[in-house]
């Protein structure tokens, strides 16, 4: 009888100090780091327009990825769109797949997916209506690239050229950083800026 | 340069209000002030008013990377706290917060606030939909249009944390650094707070430092 107690005793006190121990992780498991330059991206999965769920280790080509964060109202997206359309065909060809993401909360399901036939875009257009993949990229902006080497590491983050127009281009950063990363070699620039839409994030 | 004329002349003219307050109250004149009317005097004369009707039209400055280094630099004599909207007609959060930037403005630049907006509209629209908008808009900051091949590098000067998302609203003190920031639409109340918070020590203490 003293010895049951004792038992019983014991269990409690060994469940609330396994509770203790698992309490913090629980509250910080939502806290991860930004996607950082040469961080290998973590697996995600999330709907495509036809809501078929994809993941990204299933999307990735052989030589890489490239996420196109996007939006269907923005005026500097539509701008890029048919250097979109051409950089997927191109990269596509050459073992890098090509993804899209919208994380715009305000842009609804049937208007991303009209936008995108209107644009003929041929690659996968993910849904993150709730932005956790804009939040784990830190993707604020659109158009915005994330490009990704065979490995899933992250090795260039911006712009796709410095022109919105497409009149002056003079500068190519993510085709130099495509083609530093086919060659085997380091990105020169991996990170760079430009002006382009905010991301319309959900109220949480 | 142009700009920097004109804002110069709109701050005279803020000034010669504030100097005609100052002269019925009887303020001792201090060697501080009397270089400000001295100057004051000097940027008038090099400044002629505009004729009346382009006046409600803000004409747009083109601005390069130079320009912006400037700008944000701040006169040193100036001494006031620095607002800037980046912003575009093709932007349609832009467009939804402008009247209320066109209040904040009616609302503290006679309390001592510089508000500029900067536009990212393509240089053809500086002439057309740009000063369109800001008639309609009755805004009075002075306006300009950025133009660079390096927007990397402009994004980076203005703030090293944004990466080029509009509308963006930057607030730096009267020192030139960052008080607040804020990418997306303006939370009007906050940004009203965060103007007080740089404005009011400026009050306490007019001594220079």
């Amino acid at each position: 009888m003293k010895m049951q107690r004792k038992l019983v005793g014991i269990s409690f006190v060994l469940l609330f100090a396994l509770a203790f121990v698992l309490m913090p992780d629980t509250g910080t498991a939502h806290n991860s780091d930004t996607v950082a330059i040469g961080a290998k991206v973590e697996n995600f999965t999330l709907a495509d327009t036809e809501g078929k769920q994809r993941s990204f280790n299933d999307l990735k080509g052989k030589n890489g990825a490239l996420i196109v964060f996007m939006s269907a109202q923005c005026p500097v997206v539509k701008g890029y769109a048919e250097r979109i359309n051409a950089l997927a065909k191109d990269y596509q060809a050459k073992g890098i797949s090509v993804i899209g993401m919208n994380s715009n909360a305000t842009e609804s399901l049937d208007y991303v997916k009209s936008n995108m036939s209107e644009r003929s875009y041929s690659f996968p257009m993910l849904i993150d209506k709730s932005n956790i993949i804009a939040d784990k990229f830190g993707a604020t902006v659109t158009p915005e690239v994330y490009l990704f080497d065979k490995d899933g590491k992250l090795v260039y983050r911006g712009a796709i050229d410095n022109d919105r127009s497409g009149e002056n281009i003079t500068a190519r950063p993510l085709q130099d950083a495509v083609d530093a990363t086919l060659g085997g070699k380091a990105v020169a620039k991996a990170e760079t800026k430009a002006f382009g839409c905010s991301i319309k994030r959900a109220a949480k | 340069m142009r700009f920097f004329r004109l804002a110069v002349f709109c701050g005279a003219i803020l000034l010669g209000l504030g100097g005609a307050d100052s002269a019925l109250a009887q303020k001792k004149r201090t060697p501080q002030n009397r270089r400000q009317t001295k100057s004051r005097v000097k940027r008038s004369v090099k400044k002629p008013p505009p004729p009346a009707e382009t006046a409600a039209l803000i004409p747009v400055t083109r601005l390069d990377f130079a320009g912006l280094q400037t700008l944000l630099k701040r006169d040193p004599e100036a001494k006031r706290p620095l607002l800037i909207n980046f912003w575009a007609t093709w932007c349609p959060p832009c467009v939804e917060e402008f009247p209320e930037l066109v209040k904040i403005d009616r609302e503290f630049r006679p309390r001592g606030l510089d508000f500029v907006t900067i536009s990212l509209d393509d240089l053809a629209e500086i002439k057309r939909d740009v000063p369109k908008f800001l008639a309609a808009m009755k805004a009075e900051m002075p306006a300009f249009l950025l133009k660079t091949a390096d927007e990397d590098a402009a994004i980076q000067l203005v703030a090293p944390d944004w990466r080029g998302g509009l509308p963006f609203t930057v607030l730096l003190d009267s020192a030139g650094k960052i008080a607040y920031s804020r990418m997306g639409v303006v939370k009007p109340d906050i940004l009203r707070l965060e103007i007080e918070k740089v404005l009011s020590p400026a009050a306490d203490a007019p001594s220079v430092k």
